[in-house]
């Protein structure tokens, strides 16, 4: 005989039947006795019978029971009872008018019975007992026997079962019991068995029963239920990776207010007060309040004035130096650090938002993040900024191409090109030696290039996105699911 | 930053050069270049500094330097014109230069290029013909050889460009015209009841900045120009005439005249100045700038390539003369870019300066990094959003009255900076409602808020749970366990706040400093907001969090 395969509960019913001795039993009997679900015993035990482990017989039978109205008559009399009761009481005669005001709509049938049974005669009106009330009691027992046997599940004689069927006191209903069979060498058939299971669990390694299960395979092809993690903003994370760079090529992080005074976002980056971007289509400005207090930068407006005097050839004004503007470069932080006169080598960089007077578009926004770095020493020249966007540029992987450009703060200014994976040239850095009118504004009497970037447009060539509002999706799952990208 | 559209077959006629060619030596000359229509023009984005090559002749004649086909500047010949300009006082518009040059020879495709430059010319130094507006007038169609600039009423008739010879009261044209309109008040007096003028035998030639007169009108056939050139500052009016006259002077067989000028409000005797600028350049210098060394010969060469004229004084120092075109040379420092151009960036030899010790993160940027990572373990999302936001979420919020607003926001949506970043939450929650619960984000960045009147930004931390019954532990116990993990102090009292609900809020406090506060949504803004489900929310500042996290 070969190995027997069961699932786990079939398993499970065979080994209680052997833990409990049962041998056979209606279904009813076996579920108690092993302590299994009526239902779940029902399905499997058809399946170990199909298997022949089980012998599961099913018969249909009558079963024998009391309608309502035979109920109401066990207990409270048959409506020739009470007739009989009424008209003993009444000396042996009593009208049809009153029996019909005392036993309601029963009177007609209770005459009949009574009639039929040869207890009452009826005439002129009046119904009068034949019998002696003992006799008459005797002829209504055996139809009370009757119904009590029913009751209690026996089976009267047959005229009088077919007269309870008929008078609607009993009814006949069909009923199916399933019965059980345990087979004797249960034991054996366990042992040789082997068991298919589909969950390990606690408890199976906890009693060491595993030994015997065999795990049932899955389809390993088939797809499981989407689950996206908990995770990092992919823009955050690509910002993060960036600031990377800046501290592992030696840069100090350093940060500024996005609020700026037109002092270090224009004037001390030599943009003369009527230059294009002080124009109100470019700029974003605050309605209240809208000037700072330079007051705490008297000798940096002094130097700022001064050179604005002599290389522009205006009457520059403090008063709009004050003013306060969105910030709208990150080299206005790096004015900032300038004007603290660092000792050198400096090298510091930034990280923060930028604003413009744009609309929010699928190719702009007026907010976005730039990267701004500078770094001087005394014998730091144009060749080392150079040589510095190419490093900057390799960390992400990319190779530049340098074009000249035109920067007011910066001479030499260079635009920085790079070749996109796909194909597109984008602009990367903006970059250049800060002009001598700047290190003069800011008192620093050593050479500074300076750069920067928009971290959006690459972030977008990085990710593969098309449209810039992508990166500020609201869709967390957009978030969640965004593909991972390395440099 | 100026596009100037020139014809292909132009510019290759002007340099001996092909399309590739063109565009490669444009690139080295700072523009940026695209083809249009078909390959028959050519769109050149100069930068704003270059004025000089707003047209054909200036860019060929840069082109034409950098390739080393030519070299150097030649100074022009200067004639006398014999016309006379009367400057009266014009307090509005002080400032007028006029020259005349022979020869141009318009054709249509000229004028075209003409109209080009003048406009690009008014848009970038001119500042919106505000410093500097330019009228060309057709000389031979000049009433007189005298030339009268001065202030006239308002009422003053003249026949406009572009009304075919009809005759108009200038206030009339002032509101009617839509150049009126946009320049009309550019030179107004101050009581508005007079502008410039020029005005030849009798007759209004021009109304700067706004509009020239049909007397005059330049059309193709047009052989040689009267130029004026009006404005607020001397040195931008003189050389913008500058850059014009030496372009139409490229032209084949032109011939620049002088215009003199009398009259009290005269600031030259006779324009236009054709002002070079002198410098001494040491090849000292230019190596402390660019890092390569080179001899007085090899920078005279660059130079003379980027069109100034250098001489060696000896072995260490330069004689250059910049030409009358070259408005951006204002120091040796600007010599030294052009020396660097010449030689080519990628020619100079990048030097890696390599890395350095000591880069470092700020310890707010630390701090973020570390709280991050704890919030991701604990099931919270990163979302990053735009700190502009809607005046209606500041409302909701009850933060308008110290909240900063933008002066001249482009949309409305975007027109104040968020005092909270409960407010960006509550926005990303709402688009997240339906999703799986419960929802779990956080976000990091500025909010932005008028404290003791004085605008200030301060970087926070903002998170959020969204649920059935999202409530206060939902926060309260991740916040906690990421302050405990971090090993600061707090303290925590009841609070009130205009978002949260009154009895279900606190305040977290460490060395005496508000760290933020953490409590449930009130119904209401989240009803305002469109939310159907209650959120639980926490603020807190990362500059006062990083203050009071340990180093140690």
């Amino acid at each position: 005989m070969g190995e027997i395969l069961l699932s786990e509960g079939e398993y499970r019913i065979l080994k209680k039947i052997a833990e409990s001795g049962f041998k056979e039993g209606t279904i009813d009997e076996a579920a108690k006795a092993l302590g299994i679900e009526k239902s779940t015993l029902a399905s499997l035990s058809v399946l170990l019978a199909e298997k022949g482990l089980l012998e599961v017989e099913e018969h249909e039978y009558e079963e024998l029971s009391l309608t309502h109205r035979g109920i109401e008559a066990l207990e409270s009399g048959l409506p020739e009872e009470k007739l009989l009761e009424y008209v003993v009481r009444r000396g042996g005669r009593a009208s049809l008018k009153e029996l019909r005001e005392a036993l309601g709509s029963e009177a007609g049938i209770a005459i009949g019975q009574a009639k039929k049974r040869g207890i009452v005669e009826v005439s002129s009106g009046e119904v009068f007992l034949k019998l002696s009330p003992e006799e008459a009691k005797r002829a209504l027992r055996e139809l009370r026997e009757a119904l009590e046997s029913v009751s209690v599940g026996r089976k009267p004689r047959a005229e009088i079962l077919s007269e309870l069927l008929s008078r609607g006191l009993a009814r006949k209903v069909k009923k199916r019991i399933v019965r059980i069979r345990a087979p004797d060498d249960v034991k054996s058939i366990i042992k040789r068995s082997k068991v298919e299971i589909s969950k390990l669990t606690h408890q199976m390694l906890k009693s060491g029963e595993w030994r015997g299960f065999s795990f049932r395979p899955y389809n390993v092809r088939a797809s499981p239920p989407r689950v996206l993690p908990a995770r990092r903003h992919f823009l955050s994370e690509f910002i993060d990776y960036l600031r990377d760079v800046m501290r592992d090529l030696g840069f100090t992080e350093v940060r500024g207010p996005l609020v700026e005074l037109e002092l270090f976002n224009f004037d001390m980056l030599f943009q003369a007060q009527d230059h294009p971007a002080r124009e109100i289509h470019d700029s974003l400005w605050i309605r209240k309040p809208r000037r700072g207090d330079l007051s705490g930068y008297g000798e940096l407006v002094e130097r700022v004035g001064e050179v604005h005097r002599r290389g522009w050839g205006y009457e520059w004004s403090s008063e709009v130096a004050s003013r306060y503007v969105l910030r709208s470069q990150t080299t206005a932080v790096s004015a900032r650090i300038l004007a603290l006169k660092p000792e050198p080598p400096a090298r510091y960089f930034t990280v923060g938002k930028v604003f413009r007077s744009d609309a929010v578009g699928p190719t702009r926004l007026p907010e976005f993040h730039q990267l701004d770095g500078i770094e001087g020493d005394s014998s730091y020249t144009f060749r080392e900024l150079l040589g510095r966007l190419e490093e900057i540029a390799s960390m992400l992987g990319l190779k530049l191409r340098f074009k000249p450009a035109y920067f007011p703060f910066t001479e030499p200014s260079v635009e920085g090109y790079v070749r996109l994976p796909n194909g597109k040239w984008l602009e990367l850095f903006g970059a250049g030696m800060f002009r001598p009118e700047v290190l003069e504004a800011a008192g620093v009497d050593y050479p500074v290039g300076a750069w920067g970037f928009g971290i959006e447009r690459l972030a977008m060539a990085y990710y593969g996105v098309g449209d810039i509002r992508k990166l500020y999706t609201r869709d967390i799952d957009e978030i969640r699911a965004m593909r991972m990208r390395w440099f | 930053m100026p596009v100037i559209r020139v014809r292909v077959e132009r510019l290759s006629r002007l340099t001996g050069l092909d399309l590739g060619e063109l565009e490669e030596a444009l690139f080295r000359l700072k523009c940026e270049t695209e083809v249009s229509d078909g390959g028959e023009y050519i769109e050149v984005e100069v930068n704003p500094d270059r004025p000089d090559m707003y047209i054909a002749e200036g860019i060929a004649r840069a082109v034409k330097g950098i390739i080393g086909a030519e070299k150097g500047w030649e100074p022009i010949p200067l004639g006398d014109s014999g016309v006379r300009l009367v400057a009266d006082r014009v307090p509005s518009r002080p400032i007028i230069a006029a020259a005349v040059v022979y020869g141009v020879d318009i054709d249509e495709e000229y004028l075209e290029e003409l109209i080009q430059f003048q406009e690009k010319l008014h848009e970038s130094v001119g500042r919106r013909r505000v410093k500097v507006a330019i009228g060309f007038h057709d000389l031979s169609k000049l009433p007189s050889r005298e030339v009268r600039y001065t202030e006239l009423g308002l009422d003053t008739v003249m026949r406009p460009l572009g009304y075919s010879g009809e005759s108009m009261p200038f206030s009339q044209f002032l509101v009617s015209d839509e150049k009126g309109q946009l320049y009309g008040s550019i030179s107004l007096d101050r009581d508005k009841s007079s502008h410039p003028f020029l005005v030849s035998g009798g007759e209004v030639i021009a109304a700067p900045p706004v509009i020239n007169s049909e007397v005059t009108r330049v059309e193709p056939g047009t052989r040689d120009l009267f130029i004026d050139v009006t404005g607020t500052r001397p040195d931008a009016v003189a050389k913008t005439l500058d850059i014009i006259v030496s372009n139409l002077a490229e032209r084949r067989g032109a011939r620049v005249g002088k215009v003199s000028i009398e009259g009290p409000g005269a600031v030259w005797s006779r324009t236009p100045l054709l002002e070079e600028g002198s410098f001494e350049l040491s090849v000292g210098d230019v190596e402390r700038v660019l890092g390569v060394s080179y001899s007085v010969e090899e920078v005279s060469t660059h130079l003379e390539r980027m069109r100034h004229r250098a001489t060696p004084r000896d072995d260490r120092v330069v004689d250059v003369r910049v030409p009358p075109f070259r408005a951006d040379v204002i120091g040796v420092i600007d010599l030294i870019e052009d020396v660097a151009i010449s030689v080519g960036y990628e020619a100079l030899g990048p030097r890696w300066p390599g890395k350095f010790h000591g880069g470092s993160l700020s310890w707010e940027t630390r701090v973020y990094r570390g709280v991050r990572d704890l919030l991701v373990g604990l099931g919270f999302t990163e979302t990053v959003q735009l700190i502009l936001t809607s005046p209606r979420m500041v409302e909701i919020a009850g933060m308008k009255d110290y909240s900063v607003e933008v002066l001249n926001p482009v949309q409305q949506e975007y027109s104040v900076l968020r005092p909270t970043l409960l407010l960006t939450i509550l926005l990303t929650l709402k688009e997240n409602q339906h999703r799986k619960k419960p929802v779990r984000i956080f976000e990091a960045g500025q909010a932005v808020y008028l404290d003791g009147g004085t605008p200030k930004d301060d970087l926070r931390l903002a998170l959020a749970v969204l649920s059935d019954e999202a409530g206060f532990e939902d926060v309260q116990a991740p916040l906690y366990s990421i302050l405990d993990i971090l090993g600061v102090d707090y303290s925590v009292d009841e609070a009130r706040h205009p978002m949260m609900m009154e009895g279900r809020t606190a305040i977290l406090k460490s060395g005496g400093e508000v760290l933020g506060l953490l409590g449930e949504v009130r119904p209401e803004v989240l009803e305002a907001v469109g939310i159907e489900y209650p959120v639980a929310a926490a603020e807190i500042s990362l500059e006062v969090l990083s203050r009071w996290t340990s180093r140690t």
